[in-house]
């Protein structure tokens, strides 16, 4: 009842958006109300049909929704509006310059390597972070020290606590090859040898960078399967294979991921939207560096904008990252969820 | 309840705009980068010169954080596109306020100019980088020189080392360093705001090629794909490789600085603004460190940049920003600040005495005496910044490469000349 009442009166609020949606509303209302209360429903309704919207239910209510889908949506064609301009220098500039920025962007080095960098992250930041967190959330679920557990996911989900800002900059301390935490141990234990360069190797950089945000996400990405395995009844189902003879190895993967799958969906699918605007980790660790060679796009399209003075080719850089996500993130979600709800 | 919601939202938005509106007349709105170390306390001085002058002047600052002035940017840029420019800002002499002007976010000061007699009291090099299109804009405060190398004194005399003049000196003394000390390197770098590397590079170009190549170079007047000197400038910076710290791209130009403090580094090649460091360090001048400009000789050529503040245009209080600018020029303003902050002062009838350390009292007495061996450097100056921002990341990936592969550093360089059409872009630069 209450749902039914909390129902119509969403839908009159957005009337004034789709006025279609009024009469679909009118007869939910009425469907979905138990009998004896469809009056009190109806008399209810009417009250706001009648009034439409009163000035503080605007403000409450309307106000917010249309300030975000104008800032969201509004922004995004004001990107790919400013993307086909010629605005370069201090000064709007709106002129049509067509496809002038999109030509140049692809012409130049530092684009390419911000995509492959992008995919890196795509790939590395994704796959590693998902099978490590299968492996942790199977043992703290069903492992051998599950006394434990409490005080195990308390320590990994620490840093999901913290911003990127300070675990960046602790990390980017602990790389420091020369005065950091890591190459100082390797030398106290008498590895020297294996001391490395970290993210001061052009050619390794970024896959250092990547390992903090691997370090940063898995307690999130145990939490979320933690939580699946526990809807599903998986010790019963475990205990019965495990006196049928199955071996571990066997029941992790054709009983707990199959009846984890929900959970492992929705956790990629997280997971690819934050690597894919990846930005404050190279801020903060690299800025960029070495050179160019850790760049991404979302910080290319800092440097380009506001430091280059070209706002169209940052804009330009914006849209590519929309369409990034638009051709993976995005079709990637859907089929998640669609396979969820199956 | 209804109605509570309703007085609320409607008079949060009063006072919102009543606070807007209501703001004193005296008051400036300043947009500035100084906030590190050293340079906050060079801001705090010139708003006390400020206030001696003016004391009915209200400042509120806008100083974004990080130094530098990328994240300052950010914020004035969204300011001035929105049409709400503060009613001061700083902006580096040449490129950057040339992008603010051709904008038609700044007014011409050609009578503040003549009224002070400006133009007469700071070296002409100084005074074309504030002229375009035959009108001076904004007000310069300080002369930043970038070719220095400063060095631990302590060390060269322990090592009986001399202030090598050339790049073939600076070599055999970076050699000798290595040999006496393997556990040191001879030379500090950090990269991480990327322009440093770049510092390295213009002595080295202008060593090879004189400051008349130097600016032609910057105005993108050279081929690089064909010349010589450039080539070579970039072979000498590979060869310097093995005595430049290694990890340099993860450092910024600060903690550069304190390698050599640290005793990890022996030079590091840095502008003016480094002494601010040392003293930070408790490192005294010409006891613990000393500086050369590099490259030496009798044709000893100073590049340099200035900082200055500029008058908007529809600012909301043009009469305090006037005021401003006023004391901005005056060595009441430009003495206590420059000396703080670690620059040179803009004015040359400035007594070079009133630098504490040696290494100032010098180069001031220099620009006074030989006011036309000023160049304006690259250091977002000659050409315009789409350029120079990607050409400080080029070297500063050439100089991290394990192996720096000259021909594609060259090719990098000479795209870049030609897409963001340098060659346009700074033919308002005339030197000498």
């Amino acid at each position: 009842m209450r749902l039914s009442l909390i129902l119509t009166e969403r839908r009159n609020s957005f009337t004034f958006l789709c006025p279609s949606l009024k009469t679909h509303s009118t007869q939910k209302g009425i469907v979905v109300g138990t009998s004896n209360r469809i009056e009190t429903v109806q008399a209810k309704r009417r009250k706001y049909v009648r009034s439409k919207y009163t000035l503080p239910e605007f403000l409450v209510f309307k106000l917010p929704l249309l300030i975000f889908v104008g800032l969201l949506y509004g922004m995004l064609v004001w990107t790919i509006v400013v993307s086909f301009s010629n605005w370069q220098g201090t000064a709007p500039n709106f002129d049509f310059a067509g496809f002038k920025w999109y030509r140049l962007m692809v012409g130049l080095d530092r684009f390419q390597v911000d995509v492959a960098n992008n995919l890196k992250w795509l790939s590395l930041g994704v796959i590693p972070t998902v099978i490590l967190a299968i492996f942790i959330a199977y043992l703290l679920e069903l492992g051998s020290f599950r006394k434990l557990e409490s005080y195990i996911r308390t320590l990994i989900l620490y840093p999901v606590a913290m911003s990127f800002i300070v675990t960046g900059t602790i990390w980017s301390w602990m790389f420091d090859p020369d005065k950091g935490v890591l190459n100082t141990i390797l030398r106290g234990v008498g590895l020297g040898a294996l001391q490395g360069r970290f993210d001061t190797n052009p050619s390794t950089a970024t896959y250092w960078l990547i390992l903090i945000f691997v370090w940063q996400y898995l307690g999130f990405a145990v939490i979320i399967l933690q939580a699946s395995l526990r809807t599903a009844d998986i010790h019963e189902m475990t205990e019965s294979a495990l006196i049928d003879g199955a071996s571990r190895l066997r029941i992790l993967l054709q009983i707990i991921i199959p009846n984890i799958r929900s959970g492992i969906l929705v956790l990629v699918s997280l997971l690819l939207i934050s690597t894919l605007k990846v930005f404050d980790i190279v801020y903060i660790v690299t800025f960029g560096g070495p050179g160019s060679a850790t760049d991404v796009l979302a910080f290319y399209m800092l440097i380009a904008t506001f430091q280059q003075h070209l706002v169209s080719l940052g804009a330009g850089i914006g849209v590519i990252i929309f369409l990034l996500a638009a051709i993976i993130v995005v079709p990637y979600t859907i089929y998640a969820f669609r396979k969820w709800f199956e | 309840m209804r109605k509570i919601v309703c007085v609320l939202i409607v008079l949060s938005v009063f006072s919102a705009v009543g606070a807007s509106v209501a703001s004193a007349d005296r008051t400036l709105e300043i947009f500035h980068w100084w906030v590190g170390p050293g340079e906050r306390e060079a801001a705090d001085e010139w708003f006390k010169a400020l206030h001696a002058k003016y004391p009915d002047i209200q400042v509120v600052e806008n100083p974004v954080a990080g130094g530098g002035g990328v994240s300052q940017r950010v914020v004035l840029q969204g300011r001035l596109a929105a049409g709400l420019p503060p009613d001061t800002w700083q902006a580096l002499g040449g490129a950057e306020l040339k992008a603010y002007v051709d904008g038609g976010f700044v007014l011409p000061l050609d009578d503040l100019w003549a009224q002070l007699n400006y133009r007469k009291a700071i070296p002409g090099p100084l005074a074309n980088t504030f002229k375009f299109n035959g009108h001076y804009y904004g007000i310069p405060l300080n002369m930043h020189i970038e070719n220095i190398m400063y060095y631990n004194k302590k060390l060269f005399t322990e090592l009986g080392l001399k202030e090598p003049k050339n790049f073939d000196d600076l070599m055999k003394v970076m050699a000798a360093i290595k040999k006496a000390k393997p556990q040191m390197y001879p030379l500090g770098l950090g990269t991480k705001e990327k322009w440093e590397a770049a510092f390295v590079l213009d002595g080295i170009i202008l060593g090879e090629g004189g400051p008349q190549y130097y600016v032609k170079l910057f105005k993108g007047e050279i081929d690089v794909t064909k010349d010589k000197i450039f080539r070579t400038a970039l072979e000498k910076l590979a060869q310097m490789k093995p005595y430049v710290y290694p990890y340099h791209s993860n450092l910024t130009w600060d903690q550069s600085v304190s390698l050599v403090v640290s005793g990890d580094a022996a030079m590091v090649s840095m502008g003016t603004w480094a002494i601010g460091a040392f003293l930070s360090n408790k490192w005294t001048p010409g006891v613990d460190f000393g500086a050369y400009t590099f490259p030496q000789g009798k044709d000893r050529y100073l590049l340099f940049h200035a900082d200055s503040f500029v008058l908007p245009k529809g600012t909301a209080h043009p009469d305090t920003a006037l005021d401003f600018l006023k004391v901005t020029a005056s060595p009441d303003l430009q003495v206590p600040c420059d000396v703080v902050q670690g620059g040179l002062v803009a004015r040359i009838d400035i007594d070079p005495k009133v630098f504490p350390d040696p290494i100032r009292q010098e180069m001031q007495a220099y620009i006074r005496d030989n006011p036309t061996k000023l160049i304006l450097d690259q250091h977002g100056s000659i050409a315009p910044a789409s350029f120079s921002s990607e050409y400080w990341t080029a070297i500063a990936g050439f100089m991290a490469a394990d192996k720096p592969n000259i021909d594609k550093t060259i090719a990098q360089v000479d795209t870049l000349f030609k897409t963001y059409e340098v060659k346009k872009g700074a033919a308002w630069y005339v030197w000498p």
